[in-house]
This record gives C-alpha cells, sequence and structure tokens, in this order.
C-alpha cells in the first residue's frame, strides 16, 4: 500500500474545538430577531374523520399571531389532515405564538371534534379481508389484482393486434390470484430465481420460521427543528437540521408551489440523522407557512414525545423464511415472504427483502414483500434501510442450519460465501471483495477458534452486507495567498466527513491537515450535494473532492510553469511547494507565492472544481460476535463482549471509521434486545425515552472494532462508505449468542427478559 | 407548560398557611422530576405552586440508636444514596434511592416526592415498607404520624390530604444481626422504571429467622408487604424448600397487571425468583 | 403571573432576571441568556443533553424551574474553558474521538466533570454507570468512555501538579 502523509491517520475531526465547547449552533440555536415559536396540533385518535375544528378561544390567546390549518395551503398538496386522520400524531393545525410556552397552550385550547373509525396496528391482521381499510379505494383488491384490472381497463381501449390474447392470460391470472390476495398493501415486489420447489426437495435440512422485527426510531438526539423566515418579496429562507439541504429546497418548492431560486435552506449542525433526516420532515413547510402568514421568521422544534408519534421511524416487518441445505453445509434454496408495516404511507424499505440471499452463493432463491397500511406514521430510512431486518431473518436461518448439520457457524458461512466474480442472486458479478477476510477478522480478533463459556453463556455470530449508495457533489477547492487551501462545498457532516474530505485534499495538496479548511455554502452559494446518508459521503464528497484537488494540483503546475518559465512535466508538489524536477540545483516555490502571483496572471486566481455523479461502489460485509450471559431465572441478557469487524475499503481517519462500527453495532444490538415502538388502539404508547429504552453505557462493554482494507477500485483512496453495514449482522448476532447461551431462540424482537423466560418454560425448564 | 403562581415559603407554617389559602388548586413542589413531566405534557395544570425548598431542615439525615433513622421530605435521592449510615444499616434504602433515573435525576429528586406521587413502581418504597417507616405530616390543622403502610391507597393515591406536607420520615432502629437488599427488574442497566420491586430485611439469632419482612413494588395496585412469605419464614432456617415456599407465597400475594413493559405472568414469576434472591442477599449481609 | 426576580451567577457571571414561574433553567439559559450550548433532547429528563450544574451537582436543567435556581451557582458547556485552554474533559473529547454529531456532546462533559470532581479514582464500570442518564446514539459509549477516563487521569496529575 502507497504511503500517506494525512490520509490514513487518527487525526482529531475539523470541527473538534465548536463540538466540545457548546459553539457549534444546531437547529435549535438560530435565533433571528423578532422569531416566533411554531406548535403542531396533532390528532388524538390513529383513525378518525375530522368533523370539526374549532380555532377561536385559541385566536383569543394573547402572544398567538396565526393559526393555520390545510385551508390556508395555497398549493392544494396536503400539509394537514383536513377530513380524515390515519394515524395518531397526525398534523392537523399549527399556531406560531410570541413564546414558545403560549403557541404550547394555544395549541392544546383548538378544539377538534372527531368520528373514530376502527384501527388497525399489526400487519399480519391488516391484510385480512375484515381489516378495516385505510385507502380504501386504492387497495381494495390489494395491487396486484388492482394492477391487472387497470392493466385490462387500459387494453379494452386498446384495439389494436394481440391485446386480446393479453387479455385473456391476464383474465385467468386474476382468477388464480383470488387465493392469496393480501389487503391494505401499499407496494409489493417479487423475485425468483431458479427454482425453490427444486431446491428444497434436494436439501437434507429445511429450516423454516417467522421472524418478527419491530418499529424502531433512529432516536437521533437533536428533535427535528427548522427555521424559516419569508420577506415580502416572497423569498423564503429556511436554517434547517438536516442531512440534505437541497432535498429540502426543492421539497418545499414542490409542497408550496415557491421557486428553487425564491428559497435559500441554511443547513445548521445536525445531532444525528441515522436516514430521519431526509428531505422535507415534521417543520419545514409549518414553519414557512406560518412565516408566510405573519411576515415574521417562526421556528418550529418538535418534542421527542412528537417525535415518536410524527417520526418517520424504521418499519417493523414479518418475514416467513425457509432455507434448505445439505448436510455437507451446502445452501440450496432459500425463500422469503415480508410483509413490512409502512404505516399510513407507502414507502416502507421492501425492496430490501432480497437482502435475505445474504453474501452467500445461493441457487434458488424466491423473494416476494409487500407494503402493509397500518395506523401509525409513515417509516423512512433508517441505517442500511431494510437490511437488518432482512439479514436477522436470514442470518438466523444460518445459524440455525449449522447447528442442526453440527458444523461450526463461522466455517459454514465461509463456506457459502461468494468471491469474486461469483454471480449475486439477482444482481450481477462480485467485483473486488472481502467478505471472507472480514468474516476471519472478526473470529480471530474475538478468539472465536479456541472460545470459552461458563454456564448459561454463549457466542453468537453474523454478517451482514450493505453497499454504499452514491450521488451528484460539486467541490471547490481555493489556494489563499497564504497558500493555504479552502474547500467550499454543500454536504452535510454528521459522522466527520468533512475531516475526511479535508484529509483527501489536503494529501493530494501535499499540504499539512492543519492548512486546509472546510466550508459548507447554504444552497444559494454552495454547488448541489447529495444528501448525507446512504454512505455516501465519503464515497461520492471524498471522490469530488480528490477530483477538484487534482484540478487545483493542475492549475498549480501550470501556474509553475508560466512563473519558472519551463514545462509542466519538470515539476513536482511536495510538501506543500513546487519543485522542479531533475534540475542541478533544486529550484522550488511555496504555494503562497504562487498564489500571489496567480492574481496578476491572465488565469486568475487558483481555483480548482470538482464534479462527480453517480457509479457504483463495491459490498462491504460487517461481520460481528458477541458473548452474552443470560440470567435464566429472569430473562435478563448480560453483553459481555462485542466485536465487530468492516471491510471499509480504506480507513481515511480510522478514530471516524471505528466511531461509526461501535455506533452502528450498538444501535444494532439496541434493536435486538431493547426498542421497539409499542402501539395499541390509541396509537403509539410509549413515546418517550424511558419506555423506549435506547441501551446507556451502562448497558455495554467497550465495542472491539477491527477495520478490514480490501480497497473500492473507484473509491477515494480506495474507501467504501462505512456508516451503514455495522448495523446490519448485529440482530441476528445478538440472537445467535442467546441461542448458544440457553437454548432457545426468540424470533420475535426485541429479545425482552420475559420471552426468554417463556420460551425456556415452554421448553420444559 | 401553563404559567402558574409560585410560592416560596421557608417555614412549614407559612407553607402550610399557603396550601390551606389556595385551596385544593395549590399543588406542592419539591424536586419536581414527577411533576414537571406531568406539567410539560398538559396532564396537570396547577394555578399555584408552592416550593418546600426554600424551608431549611427538611433536607437533614439523622441517626439515633434509641429512635432510629430520621430522614427530611427534602432529602434528595442522591444524599441518601451516599448517606453512610443509610448504606450500612438500611441498605435497601440506599440501592433503592440509587436505582432512581440517573445521578442528574437523583441530584433533583427527593424522598418526599418518590413517596408522595404514590406511583407503585417507586424505588424507595419497598424499602421503607420493611423497615416499617412513619411519615410524619404537618398542615393548618396541626401534625400527624401515620406507618407508610397506610399511606398508599392506590395507583397515584395516598391518604394525604390536601395541603397536608410530609415533613420527616423515622425508621425504628435496626437490630445487629439484620441485613437488607432492594432489587429492582428492569431491562436497561440505569434509567428504566421497575417492572419489578424486591425488598426485604431478614434479622437472623441462632440460624434462624427472628424477624423478615418483604416490600414488594410494582405488582399490586400499592406498594405492598409480603405477609404471608414473611410469616412461613419467620423461626425458620433459610432453608432451600422454605425460601421457595415462601417466594410461592409472595408471588402468590401480588396482584400485578399486564402493561407494556411486561406481563402480569411474568411479574408474578418474577416475584417469585426475586424473593428468594433478595432474602438471600439480605442474610448475607449480616 | 408574577415573575419572579431570580438572581445567580452562570459562569461566574451574575445576572438578575425577571422570569415567568414556568420557565425551566434550561430555556433560561438557552432562550433568555442565549448560552445555547446546553442541548434539549427530550425536555423530561431523559436524555442528559441539558446537563448543567447547579453548585457543583449534575443536574438535567429541563426539569429544574429557573426560580429554583435563584442564589445559586450554575456552570455551563461555555464556563469550562479558560479562554483558548480547554478542560482536560474537552481535550480528551477531541483526542479520542468522543462525538460524533455531537448533540449530547456537552451534557456528556458536565455530568463528568461533575462525577469526575466527587470520584477522582471511579473505575471504568463506574463510569459507565455514572453517565447512564446520558444517551448518545451516535458513538456506541466506547469511544466516550475512553475519553472520560483519560481526562479522569489528566485531572488527577493536574491535581497533584498543584
Ligand atoms: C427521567 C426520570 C427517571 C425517573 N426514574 C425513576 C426511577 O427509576 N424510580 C423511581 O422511583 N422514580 C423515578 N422517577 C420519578 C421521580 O424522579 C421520583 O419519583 C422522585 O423521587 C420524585 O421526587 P420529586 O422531589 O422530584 O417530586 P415532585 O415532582 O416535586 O413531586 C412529586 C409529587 O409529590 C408531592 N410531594 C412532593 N414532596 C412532598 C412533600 N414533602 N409532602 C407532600 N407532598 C409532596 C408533589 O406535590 C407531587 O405530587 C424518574 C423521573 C424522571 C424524570
Ligand atoms: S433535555 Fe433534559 S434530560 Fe433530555
Ligand atoms: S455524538 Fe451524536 S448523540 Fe452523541
Amino acid at each position: 500500500m502507497p504511503e500517506y502523509s494525512v490520509v490514513g491517520r487518527r487525526l482529531p475531526r475539523v470541527d473538534a474545538l465548536e463540538k466540545v465547547t457548546g459553539a457549534a449552533k444546531y437547529g435549535a440555536d438560530v435565533h433571528p430577531p423578532g422569531m416566533l415559536y411554531g406548535k403542531i396540533v396533532r390528532s388524538e385518535y390513529p383513525h378518525a374523520k375530522i368533523l370539526h375544528i374549532d380555532t377561536t378561544e385559541a385566536e383569543l390567546l394573547p402572544g398567538v399571531r396565526a393559526i393555520i390549518t390545510q385551508a390556508d395551503v395555497e398549493s392544494g398538496r396536503k400539509v394537514f389532515a383536513s377530513d380524515k386522520v390515519l394515524y395518531s400524531g397526525e398534523p392537523i393545525a399549527a399556531v406560531a405564538a410570541t413564546d414558545s410556552d403560549i403557541a404550547d397552550e394555544a395549541a392544546g385550547l383548538i378544539k377538534i371534534e372527531y368520528e373514530r373509525l376502527p384501527v388497525v396496528q399489526n400487519v399480519m391482521e391488516a391484510i385480512q379481508p375484515t381489516a378495516p381499510r385505510l385507502h380504501s379505494d386504492e387497495t381494495k383488491d390489494g395491487p396486484s389484482r388492482r394492477g391487472i384490472r387497470n392493466r385490462l381497463k387500459q387494453l379494452s381501449l386498446d384495439e389494436s393486434e394481440g391485446s386480446s390474447e393479453e387479455i385473456r392470460t391476464l383474465e385467468t391470472e386474476l382468477e388464480t390470484l383470488e387465493e392469496d390476495v393480501y389487503y391494505n398493501i401499499s407496494a409489493e415486489t417479487h423475485t425468483e430465481i431458479g427454482d425453490v420447489e427444486k431446491g428444497f426437495a434436494e436439501s437434507d435440512i429445511v429450516v423454516e420460521n417467522t421472524y418478527t422485527i419491530p418499529r424502531v426510531h433512529q432516536t437521533y438526539m437533536e428533535p427535528h427543528v427548522s427555521v424559516a423566515s419569508a420577506d415580502s418579496s416572497g423569498k423564503v429562507t429556511v436554517w434547517a437540521s438536516t442531512q440534505g439541504p437541497f432535498a429540502i429546497r426543492s421539497g418545499i418548492a414542490g409542497t408550496l408551489g415557491i421557486p428553487l431560486g425564491k428559497i435559500n435552506v441554511i443547513p445548521t449542525i445536525m445531532g444525528g440523522g441515522f436516514g430521519g433526516r431526509f428531505g422535507v420532515t415534521m417543520t419545514h413547510v409549518p414553519a414557512v407557512l406560518l412565516s408566510q402568514k405573519t411576515g415574521r421568521p417562526v421556528r418550529v422544534q418538535v418534542t421527542r414525545k412528537e417525535e415518536f408519534l410524527d417520526g418517520r421511524p424504521a418499519p417493523g416487518c414479518v418475514i416467513k423464511m425457509k432455507t434448505g441445505a445439505t448436510k455437507s453445509g451446502g445452501i440450496l434454496a432459500c425463500q422469503a415472504l415480508a410483509f413490512w408495516d409502512s404505516g399510513a404511507v407507502s414507502g416502507a424499505s421492501i425492496g430490501s427483502t432480497i437482502r435475505v440471499r445474504g453474501v452467500y452463493k445461493i441457487p434458488n432463491l424466491k423473494v416476494d414483500a409487500y407494503g402493509v397500511y397500518t395506523n401509525k406514521s409513515g417509516t423512512t430510512a433508517y441505517r442500511a434501510p431494510g437490511a437488518p431486518q432482512a439479514i436477522f431473518a436470514a442470518e438466523s436461518q444460518l445459524d440455525e442450519i449449522a447447528r442442526r448439520i453440527g458444523m461450526d457457524p463461522v466455517e459454514f458461512r465461509l463456506k457459502n460465501m461468494r468471491e469474486e466474480g461469483d454471480m449475486i442472486p439477482g444482481g450481477s458479478q462480485e467485483p473486488v471483495i472481502g467478505y471472507k477476510e472480514t468474516l476471519k477478522a472478526v473470529a480471530d480478533a474475538a478468539g472465536w477458534w479456541n472460545r470459552d463459556k461458563s454456564h448459561n453463556q454463549g457466542w453468537g455470530v453474523a454478517v451482514g452486507d450493505w453497499t454504499n449508495g452514491c450521488g451528484p457533489g460539486g467541490v471547490y477547492v481555493s489556494i489563499h495567498e497564504d497558500g493555504s487551501a479552502r474547500i467550499f462545498h454543500g454536504s452535510m457532516d454528521i459522522t466527520g466527513t468533512d475531516t475526511a474530505i479535508t484529509q483527501i485534499v489536503a494529501e493530494i495538496l501535499t499540504l499539512p491537515y492543519e492548512r486546509v479548511t472546510i466550508t459548507r455554502g447554504d444552497t444559494d452559494s454552495a454547488p448541489y450535494a447529495t444528501g448525507s446518508g446512504g454512505s455516501v459521503v465519503t464515497f461520492t464528497m471524498g471522490n469530488t473532492a480528490k477530483l477538484a484537488a487534482e484540478d487545483t494540483r493542475r492549475r498549480i503546475l501550470e501556474l509553475a510553469a508560466e512563473r519558472l518559465n519551463t514545462e509542466i512535466d519538470n515539476f513536482e508538489l511536495r510538501d506543500g511547494k513546487i519543485f522542479v524536477n531533475g534540475a542541478d540545483s533544486p529550484k522550488s516555490i511555496s504555494l503562497g507565492e504562487l498564489a500571489a502571483f496567480s492574481l496578476n496572471t491572465r488565469g486568475g486566481p487558483i481555483v480548482g472544481k470538482g464534479s462527480f455523479a453517480q457509479q457504483s461502489s463495491t459490498p462491504a460485509l460487517a461481520a460481528q460476535i458477541a458473548k452474552v450471559e443470560v440470567d435464566a431465572e429472569t430473562g435478563r441478557i448480560k453483553v459481555l463482549k462485542l466485536v465487530s469487524s468492516q471491510d471499509v475499503g480504506f480507513a481515511i481517519n480510522p478514530m471516524a471509521v471505528e466511531g461509526q462500527i461501535e455506533g452502528g453495532t450498538v444501535q444494532g444490538y439496541a434493536w435486538a434486545i431493547m426498542e421497539e415502538m409499542q402501539y395499541d388502539q390509541n396509537g403509539n404508547v410509549n413515546p418517550g425515552l424511558v419506555d423506549y429504552r435506547v441501551p446507556t453505557s451502562a448497558d455495554l462493554p467497550t465495542v472491539e472494532s477491527v477495520i478490514v482494507e480490501v480497497p473500492a477500485p473507484n473509491g477515494p483512496f480506495g474507501a467504501k462508505g462505512v456508516g451503514e453495514p455495522p448495523i446490519t449482522p448485529t440482530l441476528a448476532t445478538m440472537s445467535n449468542a442467546v441461542v448458544d447461551a440457553v437454548g432457545v431462540r426468540v424470533n420475535d424482537l426485541p429479545i425482552k427478559p420475559e420471552k426468554i423466560v417463556a420460551a425456556l418454560h415452554n421448553n420444559g425448564n | 407548560m401553563r404559567d402558574f403562581a409560585l410560592f416560596e415559603p421557608t417555614t412549614i407554617e407559612e407553607a402550610s398557611s399557603l396550601l390551606a389559602e389556595n385551596g385544593g388548586k395549590a399543588t406542592i413542589l419539591a424536586g419536581g422530576t414527577d411533576l414537571l413531566v406531568g406539567w410539560k405534557e398538559g396532564i396537570a395544570t396547577p394555578k399555584s405552586v408552592v416550593s418546600l425548598a426554600q424551608i431549611s431542615g427538611l433536607d437533614s439525615i439523622a441517626y439515633d440508636e434509641n429512635t432510629g433513622l430520621s430522614i427530611g421530605g427534602m432529602t434528595k435521592m442522591r444524599a441518601i444514596e451516599q448517606s453512610s449510615t443509610i448504606r450500612n444499616r438500611y441498605t435497601a434504602l440506599a440501592e433503592g434511592a440509587s436505582e432512581v433515573g440517573s445521578i442528574q435525576i437523583r441530584n433533583l429528586a427527593t424522598l418526599g416526592g418518590n413517596i408522595c406521587n404514590a406511583s407503585p413502581a417507586a424505588d424507595t418504597v419497598a424499602a421503607l415498607l420493611v423497615f416499617g417507616a412513619q411519615l410524619e405530616i404537618a398542615s393548618t390543622y396541626g401534625e400527624r404520624t401515620i406507618p407508610i403502610r397506610d399511606f398508599f391507597v392506590g395507583p397515584g393515591e395516598s391518604s394525604l390530604q390536601h395541603g397536608e406536607i410530609v415533613t420527616r420520615l423515622v425508621c425504628p432502629p435496626r437490630p445487629d444481626n439484620s441485613g437488607s437488599h432492594y432489587i429492582k427488574q428492569k431491562i436497561r442497566e440505569v434509567m428504566d422504571l421497575a417492572f419489578i420491586g424486591v425488598a426485604a430485611s431478614v434479622e437472623l439469632a441462632h440460624g434462624v429467622v427472628a424477624d423478615v419482612k418483604i416490600g414488594l413494588a410494582a405488582v399490586a395496585p400499592t406498594p405492598i408487604r409480603a405477609t404471608d412469605a414473611e410469616n412461613i419464614l419467620k423461626g425458620n432456617s433459610l432453608s432451600e424448600s422454605i425460601l421457595e415456599q415462601a417466594a410461592s407465597a409472595a408471588a402468590e400475594q401480588s396482584s400485578p397487571i399486564s402493561d407494556l413493559r411486561c406481563s402480569a405472568e411474568y411479574r408474578e414469576d418474577m416475584v417469585r425468583v426475586l424473593t428468594k434472591r433478595t432474602i438471600q442477599a439480605s442474610a448475607a449481609r449480616i | 403571573m408574577k415573575k419572579h426576580l431570580v438572581s445567580f451567577t452562570v459562569n461566574n457571571d451574575q445576572y438578575d432576571l425577571l422570569v415567568e414561574p414556568r420557565k425551566t433553567l434550561l430555556a433560561v439559559l438557552r432562550d433568555s441568556i442565549g448560552l445555547t450550548g446546553t442541548k434539549e433532547g427530550c425536555s423530561t429528563g431523559d436524555c442528559g443533553a441539558c446537563t448543567v450544574t447547579v453548585d457543583g451537582k449534575s443536574v438535567t436543567s429541563c426539569l429544574m424551574l429557573a426560580a429554583s435556581a435563584n442564589g445559586k451557582a450554575i456552570k455551563t458547556i461555555e464556563g469550562l474553558s479558560s479562554g483558548s485552554s480547554l478542560h482536560p474533559l474537552q481535550h480528551a473529547f477531541i483526542d479520542k474521538g468522543g462525538y460524533q454529531c455531537g448533540f449530547c456532546t456537552p451534557g456528556f462533559i458536565m455530568a463528568s466533570k461533575a462525577f469526575l470532581e466527587e470520584n477522582p479514582n471511579a473505575t471504568e464500570a463506574e463510569v459507565r454507570h455514572a453517565l447512564g442518564g446520558n444517551i448518545c446514539r451516535c458513538t456506541g459509549y466506547t469511544k466516550i468512555i475512553e475519553a472520560v477516563m483519560s481526562a479522569a487521569e489528566l485531572m488527577r496529575s493536574a491535581r497533584q501538579a498543584r
């Protein structure tokens, strides 16, 4: 591996000082003069007709400046519920007042009359014909049948040749579909490779189970907040704590019909997102509407409770899964039927069901997935959206097969893992990958091969894969007269990506890390940048920054040639200086000197530009091993050891990479052991951080992270996206460890103590 | 949060008359960790609030061999947990206090508040039950003392009359040959509310149980004593079978409900498991 | 309602403010005084982001009425460093990478400060337990705990030097 001087080092982050001194300004820290406080009025019921909204009493409260409902949304796009609510917590109105407590009080004074409707919260109930329908017209027959009907309707208008044959086939299909018609379906996807029935028939062993994975909240520590200020010219400024300011701009433009050029989104530092802070969310549009109505800046900040009622958490799901293998440990077939709880809005991560295929050679695969409407808020991305759920089912099954055939679970996985050139079921060929290296690395680091355990202790292993996304982005790099460099861009930093970008630019320009600074613009000033999610930033913006730095270097060398009157090829950029190659008496010129010189040249100041678009990256594996101890009488689980390895391609900043691995692993642990949004006929029943349990430091041991580096051919310096993979295997890692400890498998997450005790009782213990 | 009038009296008398003057509308404020959460969520909207914080002497801890332990109603959980007297002699109470929320919460939360909030899951009450605490209560009508056993009426309900202030708690002295322990069943190590709480105090004489008290939290509408289990244990040595019998009796005496934290069956089962453990641990401390 | 005159010091500066009884210490620090380093993550005592010290003791400022802070000495994250010299905890959080989004950091640093001042020789297990009132969703705590343990050492040697 080449020697680098800035990338690959554990450098402190560029935002270190502001973050540890309290100087960093987050969304709720923005306070323009004359600012009002906004508050959203929400539905009390999960399913009801709105009969009447009475705002009179609230309007009379001193300090109230505006109350808005859907009637105030000129574009007509839905912002507030007006005739029917589909989940408790759904926005119905919003208030702006001179003080946050007054806004709260006014919200409480708005009287809403409802007529309650029957509620459905459980996906398996929602798909039944007897279930109440959320979107009655759309989903009467489920979309497959609806899709066919629509097509039939089209065809009946179409006189052309061949249509009658298609009509006949579709009609037969419609009849055969009658049996598994599901209701309240919001979306569906189907994949079939090979012949699973044949695969199962040839298998020596087939395991079949149903896995239930709960809905969990990203629980970023900063609740959603935005401040909007609309001026009399129609210009709208929005301070937003977001993963992607450009998506906020287009989202507001689309919802309210404001031209893009009249919206400036100023991103603030963000208190975590994990996928939940993408695009227009709870606060942006109401803040703009309230500001437009009052002519004053308005801050809308939601409470933690509102986060649970109206956030967009990760979908829960029920996966029925079946895997077949030979006695010698070869996987032959794998089939999954998944019902994803998409809440009242379509869009659960149903496409991720295919991830049940894992990183294994599976000749026969069948996946059917449905999104199902229920009376809950909609869902969105949470760190590797959909993968932890699907991988929990798959890696639990593999563990069970390994146990049944008496093969070591690590050996079993190694035996079936794909290698470079193998076909990904339902996908393309595997590029250069590090699956086996990563699994071996964690096994070695955890002491798997000579693991010991006492009574009621157990070891679990699982792996999970994810390929980072990619998106468009632009970066500028300029050189100041003192020879320092500045990066200018518009992508959001949560995990230390600004630091990684700075390291990359410093490396290319051979400058010390401290001589490169980075500035984030707003949407008015910065070039477009894709949102920070899907592990895209280091990959996309890292590549972009590298291109910009290389462009800058080109300009530097060009200037040096002009200055020293020689050919470009004769130069070398080293230690922030330009050296003439091969000359007997070494000549050099500093960057500062060149930058000053550039001001008087025809070409002008040194500015490098980088633009990058879509490119596919390579898959990354996370492999984990946990050792747990279970109190067999009370069911409490204590984690004794948690080791997490990951193929990161190349660690631009190992400290930041470890931070991602540790954080993601703990989120996965929590999903397995304690987190769960609970619902009853009135809605979410644990909307707070006491009964929605996020682990604290007291629940955990040190997470040991192991960095594996199998470079991605097109990643910056070989880097892959690191944010998402580490959450993907942990649900199964924990469950598999519990099985090893006490011999019972809890397939209904989270593995609460009570479920272990019940399973042990059922086992006759 | 709705606004309210705040009063900060400096004597009990002043506080009592403020409470009396404001009729049914005044709320007593101690550390505020229960109250503020309710106020913010609009569960309660007090018109006037009487804070006890400025009254001196309400937060002292004193021990006397003859009269026992006396703790002011405004004593912070953190002070109770850190008091060496309480840790040594009333261990289950120190343990109960140390289970409340976080250090930040325990620096605000008071013992009086934990009791008067009357939650069946409060972490100090099981211990106070086994120590036979007496509550000293003041109001404009004078003072009265009641045993903690008679204090709780239902979830969130106590026999405290409006305007009454819990000024002190007194626990009788502890015999030397005794030990106590509190176990809280939870999922998170810190910052969980009790799924089940069990406190015990055991006094041994010549290898047999001279006296024993068992307090249960979160398994009935109010915190309760497991008297049937106590009777089984008294006069016996702590053999496995006696322990089992007592543990089952305690489970029998509980009347838990199912809620979002866990089911009634699990609670009952855990009363059995934890009663046994608590007694063993208490005895091991002697 | 009648406002209360509240006098206290924040980071050694004297403040005399008229506040509504319903205002929490957190609201007054952030909105009236403009010290926004102290964060609001839940407003119900569950996350620790709002931790400040009052007379040296850590409290969740979201559950304390500002009026109850009358006469007290309050310290917030902004008062931790003097000029350009950072507190050992701040140094350690930077060196060990003890934060990502940073939203929980002020609360963690203030809670750790109060705890370490009371327990300078705390073990890792004690620190993990003592910080149980502070939630961090980003880091998984490993690097936070490393930072606090290393700060404890720095603080001990600074104490010895004195
Ligand atoms: C994040 C968090 C975690 C928590 N975790 C736990 C836990 O693990 N275990 C647990 O048991 N509790 C827990 N609690 C609840 C709470 O902290 C305790 O019940 C605490 O002891 C209440 O005391 P306080 O002084 O704050 O009471 P306050 O909120 O001030 O008052 C509570 C009630 O008691 C009344 N009252 C208070 N003092 C008196 C008095 N002297 N005389 C008469 N009436 C009085 C008040 O009027 C009010 O009705 C938690 C709370 C929070 C916010
Ligand atoms: S904001 Fe105070 S504890 Fe969360
Ligand atoms: S660093 Fe984001 S919550 Fe702790």
